[in-house]
């Protein structure tokens, strides 16, 4: 490869970069296409939102009111106070935190070593992690609840049945995490960590001082998908908590949710309180997004 | 490798350790969990009544977890097999002939045969519902029945004389057709339609009304496909395919809000739809009879269950205890008039106060309590239940749909339903 | 250099297994295990009810290959996967380009592709059913205003897939776009430059510069993407339950329904392998395939 070294300064293309004579709008005309499409993407959380402001009556009608009559906003106060949503809310937030720190972790450590470490049945290895990928939660659940009930009687109550704990232990680590890691590590150019390498940094000092800071939108990208998969799960936690205290934040938007009867506004609107967290999660998370030149540090 | 045999071999010693170690005494009130549906005023009623028990028997504490009923099942599965069974558990009807296969489920049969539980003041279609064979597999906890529930302003507005007990399916189905309007997008009549025990349910009693039934006496073969099957489902193909007045809802839960919205006249379903039926002026009537068939006017009921576990004596004992108050007549009126759910015990549901009174609360529910005079059959209670519904659900969709006859159909249900049974 | 390789690879399967231990350890444990626990229900025949779990061989997997209703839900997963894996990566890339450009309120944009992965899919479900409902849906609205008559979408057996398809990539696209976001964050800014100057068009250093860069993000979206579409349940589960009459039943659903609806969850188990085999192989199948064209 002949190319510069790059140092993955912004690859964002810069607004209007390409005008050549054309007469120019007051703003630029990537938002013509933007807003539709936002528009189109975000119809659902629209709808819930509407919901979420109707009373019973007008979510009971087919095809749905679009334009509640006068917005309820004390559905939300009565979503709140139909169960212990903060006592939900700390345990989902328990249990995110959690799991994303493991995940980063853990995932990195391996997601390295698959990227660019040569050893012995690291083929294999991936295979069969990526097997567990590959069969479907209702199959294996079972073996996972003996699994974690085996935990909780004979290691620590706390990560055992009925408890937040093992609502955290089978999700520590994942195959998709190393998956996703594995493959934007590998896009880190190799001569970087040779040249690294040669002075005598050991490999975890490749992978903390040279990888993981060429990979923060990686790294943001994951911890964003890993909460967001770790705030909504439902069918486990169903399975594996039996009292209120243990609850998560699904199992809460499930008392709306009856066998005849689903209480739309107040669902909406708990599912819109949900969805505030993970919000700001992802905008706090934007801004590694985009990769700065300052941060790489591999000037000169 | 070594690490998997290992933990294998650990999980084996801990399922039979956990199998040696029953229930386990301890000091203190003998604590027991109920997992139940009730949702809203349901729930509220229901944890008001666990407090009052609670109060009352010291030396108990009943604990009360909420779990979707349709998702229970799943739930109550995985925590037998890890053996953290509740003690008590709402489960639907269908499910009595297989979860009677579940070894720690307690059978009630001797224990209901006592007099001061007088087990047959419960509805025949709940005792039913709660007996596989010799055993008993749980407490009646909900009742419920099919009707017509109608729109007096589309009736009206159409000219056309609403539902009366007179009626016949000819009338119903005329009704239907005159009060469907393409234009306004307004049907007379809407059906569950995505081909599970919800359509299937629908169709029986018509079957049954008709003088036919799901299976032969014995429960060996299947028998639906009968000259009255063909005919009852001959009555939804005029409906659904003729006239264009049968709206084919396969979400199963746009029936109400359709209702509610003024687009559909009539629906067959049962009294927990009414108080969604906030936007309208509705009537209830019962469901039409076949002209010349001896079935007359017939319906079906949906009864629920409270199942125990058994989790070691005193845990067994203080559950079964806890079901016998709740069941007990007074607690059986609270429950109905606090919520509005049909009594489950004939001699309360023929107080005309406790009518009164419901009707007060959700007008035309006193038209169902009566309604479950009218139920005359059940669903058989074999294992194979589940496979005879599917087939029996596809069948009338397909019918409805468009794309079979109603012999053709038929017949090819009671084949699989016939080959399932054979199975066993 | 040969001497540095042959020092590198004595201590790096040391340094490679110490590194993937915490991961291995704990896959094996809540991953592995429960998978081959669960291989061992498909040779029996179970309820999940019972004690008695007699051991039939491979029974159940003979069984497949007679089920009417199984051979089906294996067409239609493949025509599901098929149209579902391509699509969202299409739309994914073409959204992410739009997104990665520093316009203002970009951030705004971003989150809002973000937040969509975030409804849950019971809301997803409702939408579309409403949106595609043959009397009172939107979709059919507007076909009637230039003439086309109006369509049964969900409920119709020929239709329906085909509209889960389009859900779907709806629901996905938003995963899609981050993971094309993070890649082309990796799109080095100077080489765009030096061809722009070269005179080249914005699509044709897309098409030459970026799309190929994009390698080992399309090798990761195509293998998730499959893996998920393979294994297709909620949103079959939420709309249409495996109708109308079967036309969207793909195999986890008809798997789900006989463990919890049927009572038969050895045979589902047999149907869960059998799957997976297949996912393994076509897993497998891609990446041999990526490894011959990433030049990395």
């Amino acid at each position: 490869m002949s190319i510069d070294v790059p140092t993955r300064p912004t690859a964002v293309e810069p607004a209007g970069a390409e005008t050549t004579s054309r007469w120019r709008l007051p703003f630029s005309p990537w938002h013509l296409v933007l807003i539709p499409l936002t528009f189109i993407l975000l119809v659902p959380l629209l709808w819930m939102l509407v919901t979420s402001l109707e009373t019973e009556g007008e979510a009971n009608r087919f095809p749905p009111v679009l334009f509640p009559e006068s917005p309820r906003f004390s559905n939300y106060s009565e979503a709140w106070a139909s169960a212990p949503f903060g006592h939900f809310f700390m345990n989902s937030a328990l249990v995110t935190l959690v799991v994303l720190a493991s995940n980063l972790i853990v995932c990195s450590l391996a997601g390295y070593a698959f990227a660019r470490v040569r050893f012995l049945g690291r083929g294999a290895l991936f295979v069969t992690l990526m097997a567990t990928l590959m069969v479907p939660f209702q199959v294996t659940m079972i073996p996972v609840f003996l699994i974690v009930k085996w935990f909780g009687d004979n290691v620590w109550e706390g990560l055992g049945i009925d408890h937040i704990g093992a609502l955290m232990l089978p999700n520590l680590a994942t195959a998709f995490g190393i998956f996703f890691l594995r493959q934007f590590f590998m896009t880190v150019p190799v001569e970087l960590e040779e040249a690294a390498r040669v002075d005598g940094t050991s490999r975890i000092g490749v992978l903390f001082k040279i990888i993981l800071p060429l990979s923060l939108p990686a790294l943001s990208t994951l911890a964003a998908l890993t909460v967001l998969t770790s705030w909504n799960d439902f069918l486990w936690p169903l399975i594996v908590i039996t009292s209120q205290d243990q609850m998560t934040i699904p199992l809460g938007l499930s008392y709306f949710q009856g066998a005849h009867r689903v209480k739309w506004p107040l669902l909406m609107a708990a599912n819109v309180m949900s969805l505030l967290p993970m919000l700001l999660v992802f905008i706090g998370a934007q801004r590694y997004f985009v990769q700065s030149v300052a941060s790489t540090g591999l000037k000169g | 490798m070594i690490r998997r045999s290992l933990c294998m071999a650990l999980v084996a010693l801990l399922a039979f350790v956990l199998a040696a170690c029953g229930g386990g005494s301890s000091s203190g009130p003998t604590e027991i969990a109920v997992w139940h549906g009730y949702q809203d005023t349901e729930g509220e009623v229901f944890k008001s009544l666990v407090e009052q028990y609670n109060k009352e028997h010291p030396d108990v504490k009943v604990t009360e977890l909420y779990s979707s009923n349709d998702l229970v099942l799943q739930k109550v599965l995985t925590a037998v097999r890890g053996d953290s069974a509740p003690d008590v558990a709402y489960m639907f009807g269908s499910w009595s002939p297989n979860i009677a296969k579940i070894p720690s489920l307690v059978d009630m049969a001797d224990e209901v045969k006592q007099p001061d539980w007088k087990w047959d003041d419960f509805y025949e279609a709940e005792r039913e519902a709660a007996t596989v064979g010799n055993q008993v597999v749980g407490v009646p906890a909900l009742v419920d029945n099919l009707a017509i529930v109608y729109n007096k302003k589309l009736f009206a507005e159409a000219g056309v004389a609403p539902p009366s007990p007179n009626w016949t399916w000819a009338d119903f189905r005329a009704a239907a057709a005159k009060l469907t309007d393409p234009a306004k997008g307004q049907y007379g009549f809407l059906i569950p339609a995505d081909g599970s025990e919800d359509t299937v349910w629908h169709y029986v009693p018509m079957l049954w009304e008709a003088g036919g039934d799901i299976l032969t006496p014995d429960n060996s073969k299947a028998a639906f496909n009968s000259e009255a099957g063909v005919m009852a489902l001959t009555t939804l193909q005029q409906m659904a395919v003729t006239d264009k007045s049968l709206y084919l809802d396969t979400t199963n839960e746009n029936g109400p809000k359709l209702m509610n919205s003024g687009k559909v006249a009539m629906l067959i379903t049962g009294p927990w739809d009414l108080s969604q039926l906030s936007d309208i002026d509705y009537d209830v009537q019962v469901m039409p009879t076949y002209a010349g068939s001896s079935g007359g006017h017939q319906t079906i009921a949906g009864p629920d269950n409270w199942v125990v576990f058994d989790n070691g004596d005193e845990r067994k004992q203080a559950a079964i205890d806890f079901v016998k108050w709740l069941s007990a007549p007074e607690q059986v009126k609270t429950f109905s008039l606090g919520t509005g759910d049909l009594p489950i015990r004939a001699l309360v549901g023929q107080d005309q106060a406790v009518l009164d009174q419901l009707n007060e609360g959700v007008p035309g529910t006193a038209a169902f309590v009566e309604n479950l005079n009218n139920v005359k059959k059940v669903r058989p209670q074999v294992e194979q239940y589940p496979a005879i519904s599917e087939a029996l659900g596809q069948a009338i969709v397909s019918v409805m749909l468009g794309k079979d006859q109603p012999k053709a159909a038929l017949d090819a249900a009671a084949q699989a339903a016939d080959a399932k049974l054979a199975e066993k | 250099m040969p001497a540095l390789l042959r020092r590198l690879s004595r201590t790096d399967t040391v340094s490679g297994w110490a590194l993937v231990s915490p991961a291995a350890i704990l896959i094996g444990i809540f991953g592995l295990l429960p998978v081959l626990m669960s291989l061992q229900l498909s040779f029996q025949q179970s309820d999940l009810l019972t004690d008695e779990t007699p051991w039939v061989g491979f029974d159940n997997y003979k069984k497949l290959a007679d089920d009417p209703v199984f051979l089906e839900a294996i067409k239609h997963t493949i025509i599901y996967t098929a149209l579902f894996v391509p699509g969202t990566m299409l739309v994914g890339l073409f959204v992410a380009a739009a997104l990665n450009r520093s316009v203002r309120f970009i951030s705004v944009y971003r989150t809002a592709a973000y937040i969509t992965m975030a409804v849950s899919t019971i809301s997803q479900g409702i939408i579309f059913l409403w949106l595609t409902d043959r009397d009172y849906g939107l979709v059919n609205a507007a076909l009637n205003t230039v003439g086309i008559p109006s369509q049964g979408f969900l409920a119709s057996p020929s239709q329906a897939l085909y509209v889960i398809v389009a859900m779907t990539i709806w629901g996905w696209t938003g995963f899609s776009v981050i993971v094309y976001l993070a890649a082309l964050q990796g799109v080095p800014a100077e080489l765009h430059e030096a061809a722009a100057i070269d005179g080249a068009s914005a699509f044709t250093r897309f098409r030459t510069i970026t799309v190929p860069l994009l390698g080992p993000a399309n090798l990761f979206l195509i293998v998730w993407l499959t893996i998920n579409a393979l294994q297709l349940f909620d949103e079959v589960y939420v709309t249409t339950r495996g109708g109308p009459l079967r036309a969207t039943t793909v195999i986890v659903y008809y798997l789900w329904d006989r463990a919890f609806v049927q009572f038969d969850a050895g045979y589902a188990a047999a149907m869960a392998y059998a799957l997976f085999v297949v996912i393994l192989v076509i897993t497998a199948v891609q990446f041999r395939i990526a490894r011959r064209h990433v030049h990395s």
